[in-house]
């Protein structure tokens, strides 16, 4: 038993303390002096948390010449004490939305954890430590560990290009199949829109770089194929004692390595599936709203002619247009429904949102100049609307109106139909409303005049200018348009509006840009509310299934490492004779060691790189290819993809790391081991 | 190892000191309930340069008396001096350093790594040692040589004879010039003839290059040739 070294564990527990402190006070600073969002602020202070810890056990390894366990469960006991008598005088807010302050079952919680986390990172530091050879002096070379560890896994010149060839083939297959079955869809869809049906090779030649690639794919698969039936073909002739014995560690070694693959491709694919359907809502929610909107706490704000060049004018400000917004209720005929109303401007919207875009029948500028609505025949929706999935709506509406124009004016004489103001619907409520372009719809606000009975609403008709398609169930079904001098006087606001959309350069930074606008015009009253602000609930809850399915997926890796655990401790027990002899030549136990950890983050980082190439093969699959959804459901026709770099290193990051961890046990047992152990048995 | 305090450094190196000096040497296994005692106060020395034959039945424990001599498996109880210091008082790491450089092991099966050549086996001890991988090559490549295999030199063990794999066993201890050599049974497991000219190699490496060797065998005949004669006996060495 070895000593226990008091030193290193008051060290230990005094850097700890620090780095605990640390953490709440960078916390402090960074929420009052910056302007991370709360995740991110988690992110970096939890994050530098850990890596102090990390680096506390590596730094302890040294002083106590081992793994330091006692010396490091004792430090973060203590730690967990320290932690709570602290965290109780703080009070800290509470992680839960029904408390404000942490309750002592909370705070018992997070010392807990903090405790635990010392210790678990402080021995996955340690563990660096004790590799490099903490018990005495440190030695860094790791050259004939490596080669041992090369034979131990077969990894001959052979069996490399069988790897490469194994790890390349199926991703560029799966790769090959997405860029033909584009190039399948892409005719058959033209051909049904009757341009000149082009063929399937002239739609691929545009993807140059993607057709040699998945033709190479499809070669090297036929080539290695034909291998594997040569070799085969050869096995039959040999006799039984020709044949080359494979151990049982090779063919472990073969299923850790797909177990690792498997669980990154899984993680990689609904990761990236998941961050796909966070950038569709993101590019949809941005498409109909802007950026940011610039806000007054007063319900005047008629000086906003004044008050738009300085807002453009601030540095990272794109485009600002006015809107007024009132809930309203729409009705044709016996049909109501409630609606958003919003008074934009034609002229500047397109500047901050997406909305000249997402027209599909009509115009948006007939808003600001009804007499261009027409009056006897019926607009046709733009031919943009038959990419959508779901255009049956479309072309059945549209050919009924066809059929019966008299239906649109209703009796009204055109004169009048010309005299109304126009609104734009989204498809949803067009379709609620059964309202074509050119119909007479009546918008009601209940902020009517007093009448001797309470309040009388008041209504008005329009005329559809437009119908909007957005993606958005919510926004198609909920919005209506109409202009802002149309807005005043139907809400009599007299020159006031409700505030200014805001579009930014850059997107991800519409928190601190929307400050700077509010700060260019001197502040109070002035305030701006960025597009994460007011989609909260949406996006967080979208997070959290994303953290959720990245946790539960990362389970899967989790039992792909014990296998690798299985396969180095049989490896051990197979290479225990081979241990005594290299320590019987002077190989030191870090050595050993260090021969099993190699093995493990090899079988790891080869089984990481072929899950990665398949995730990304078949995220590639799935965004050329195009899985088909119900729309009806998702409001999404295909199965979105977004692969972000970021996302796939931190997959293979954290593969790797637990490919590590799991070599530990088999690696420490190895070094244990006794020079006489492999040599007594015969 | 804690229990066995380290022998103080000597302050003046008497001529001819002992190399290596047994003293006492205990060492027991427990089967179950039944404690074995193998050794049983052991003692001898050895000099510089002086080779020995160690005889005893089968299990007397002629390899526990190597493995511990060697610095392989500690005793029960009792020191191993190696000029005068006490090897087992040694941390891990030093005394994996002074095996690398100090002591070579030959045993009866050639133990040598199936996957690597002749010349890479040769060259473990001194890639082990840290020594660059080229000069470890060229120090493998002439000890390989001197034991009269320079035409095996990119032969894998499978690819060689059982005389030819001890041969590249006995330049693989000798490659880093140790001090000691210990042989277990290095011909027991191979024809008379065969295991002949390894002894003439065993005693002419050691006439060439110095090296003390202690060689444990069951050929009466070989034994004889030797400069000194031991035999394990009732967990005692003697001298024969």
């Amino acid at each position: 038993m070895k000593r226990f070294v008091w030193r290193a564990a008051g060290v230990a527990l005094w850097l700890q303390v620090s780095a605990f402190a640390g953490q709440l006070a960078l916390r402090h600073i960074l929420s009052s002096k910056s302007l991370l969002s709360p995740d991110a602020l988690l992110f970096v202070s939890f994050g530098a948390e850990a890596v102090a810890f990390l680096l506390i056990g590596f730094l302890v390894s040294f002083l106590a010449g081992g793994f330091a366990r006692r010396e490091l469960l004792v430090s973060a006991g203590i730690l967990a004490v320290i932690a709570f008598a602290v965290l109780h005088r703080m009070k800290p807010p509470s992680f839960s939305y029904d408390k404000f302050f942490a309750d002592t079952r909370e705070l018992v919680i997070w010392s807990g954890l903090t405790g635990v986390g010392a210790l678990l990172l402080g021995l996955w530091g340690a563990s660096f430590g004790v590799l490099l050879g903490a018990a005495e002096t440190p030695d860094l070379r790791f050259a004939f560990e490596a080669g041992i560890a090369r034979t131990h896994l077969r990894l001959n010149r052979r069996t490399a290009a069988m790897l490469v060839g194994l790890g390349l083939v199926p991703p560029g297959l799966l790769f090959a199949a997405g860029v033909f079955a584009r190039a399948y869809d892409e005719t058959v869809r033209s051909r049904a829109l009757g341009a000149a049906a082009p063929t399937s090779l002239s739609s691929v030649r545009g993807d140059a770089a993607a057709v040699i690639l998945s033709a190479a794919a499809v070669v090297a698969a036929l080539f290695l194929a034909g291998r594997w039936l040569q070799a085969r073909a050869q096995l039959a002739h040999l006799q039984p004692g020709q044949r080359r014995k494979r151990p049982a560690t090779v063919v472990m070694t073969a299923i850790s390595i797909a177990g690792v693959s498997v669980g990154v491709w899984a993680l990689t694919v609904v990761l990236s599936v998941m961050s796909g359907f966070e950038a569709d809502l993101k590019k949809k929610i941005l498409g109909t709203n802007a950026h940011a909107l610039l806000l007054k706490y007063s319900s005047d704000f008629s000086e906003w002619k004044s008050v738009m060049p300085k807002v453009v004018s601030v540095p990272g400000v794109a485009g600002a247009s006015p809107f007024i917004l009132n809930e309203v209720i729409l009705s044709q005929g016996q049909t109501p429904t409630g609606a958003e109303l919003k008074g934009i401007d034609p002229e500047t919207a397109g500047s901050v949102n997406e909305l000249p875009r997402q027209v599909i029948a009509g115009e948006l500028s007939w808003i600001s100049d009804p007499t261009q609505i027409p009056v006897r025949e019926t607009a046709k929706p733009r031919d943009k609307a038959r990419l959508l999935g779901d255009d049956q709506y479309l072309q059945d509406t549209f050919e009924r109106k066809e059929a019966h124009p008299d239906e649109l004016a209703k009796g009204i004489p055109p004169e009048t139909l010309q005299k109304m103001p126009g609104i734009c619907v989204g498809k949803e409520m067009s379709h609620a409303l059964r309202a074509w372009v050119g119909d007479v719809i009546q918008v009601i606000t209940p902020l009517g005049d007093m009448g001797p009975t309470g309040p009388i609403p008041r209504s008005k008709s329009f005329r559809v200018a437009c119908i909007l398609y957005s993606g958005m169930y919510e926004y198609d079904s909920k919005f209506a348009y109409i202009g802002i001098p149309e807005a005043q006087k139907f809400f009599r606001m007299g020159e006031s509006i409700t505030g200014l959309e805001l579009k930014f350069k850059d997107v991800d930074a519409a928190r601190a840009e929307g400050r700077r606008v509010v700060a260019a015009l001197g502040g109070f009253p002035y305030r701006a509310k960025d597009w994460a602000e007011l989609n909260r609930n949406l996006f967080s809850a979208l997070k959290l299934e994303k953290l959720a399915m990245a946790i539960i997926l990362t389970f899967i890796v989790l039992v792909a490492c014990f296998n690798i655990l299985s396969t180095l401790i049989m490896l051990v027990l197979e290479k225990t004779k081979e241990i005594s002899i290299l320590k019987s030549m002077g190989a030191r136990d870090s050595s050993v060691m260090k021969i099993f950890v190699l093995e493990g983050l090899v079988i790891g980082a080869i089984g990481t790189a072929m899950g990665l190439l398949l995730g990304l093969a078949s995220c590639s699959f799935i965004e050329r290819f195009g899985l088909q959804l119900d729309p009806d459901v998702y409001y999404i026709s295909n199965l979105p993809v977004n692969v972000d770099s970021g996302q796939f290193v931190m997959v293979a990051f954290i593969a790797v790391a637990l490919s590590y961890l799991a070599t530990l046990y088999p690696a420490t047992k190895a070094s244990r081991l006794s020079p006489v152990d492999g040599l007594r048995e015969d | 190892m804690g229990e066995v305090e380290a022998a103080p450094v000597r302050e003046s190196p008497r001529i001819e000191a002992p190399l290596l000096e047994a003293r006492g040497l205990h060492k027991s296994y427990w089967l179950g309930e039944k404690e074995i005692h193998v050794l049983r106060g052991a003692s001898f020395a050895l000099g510089p340069g002086e080779m020995a034959s160690l005889v005893g039945p089968s299990g007397v424990g002629k390899s526990t008396f190597l493995h511990v001599v060697g610095t392989l498996d500690p005793p029960t109880a009792g020191q191993v001096l190696y000029d005068g210091q006490d090897a087992f008082a040694m941390g891990e790491e030093p005394l994996a350093r002074f095996r690398n450089r100090n002591i070579g092991f030959v045993f009866q099966f050639h133990y040598l790594l199936p996957e690597f050549t002749a010349l890479e086996n040769t060259a473990m001890p001194a890639l082990i040692g840290r020594m660059p991988r080229p000069e470890a090559e060229q120090v493998a490549r002439q000890m390989l040589e001197t034991v009269g295999l320079s035409h095996r030199v990119e032969h894998k063990p499978g690819e060689l004879s059982g005389g030819e794999q001890q041969r590249v066993a006995l330049a693989r201890a000798l490659v880093l010039k140790p001090r000691l050599l210990l042989a277990d049974e290095p011909t027991g497991n191979l024809d008379e003839a065969t295991g002949e000219g390894i002894h003439q190699l065993l005693v002419d490496l050691n006439q060439r290059l110095g090296i003390a060797a202690i060689v444990v065998t069951h050929n009466p005949r070989l034994a004889e040739r030797m400069p000194r004669r031991l035999r394990l006996q009732e967990g005692l060495v003697i001298e024969a």
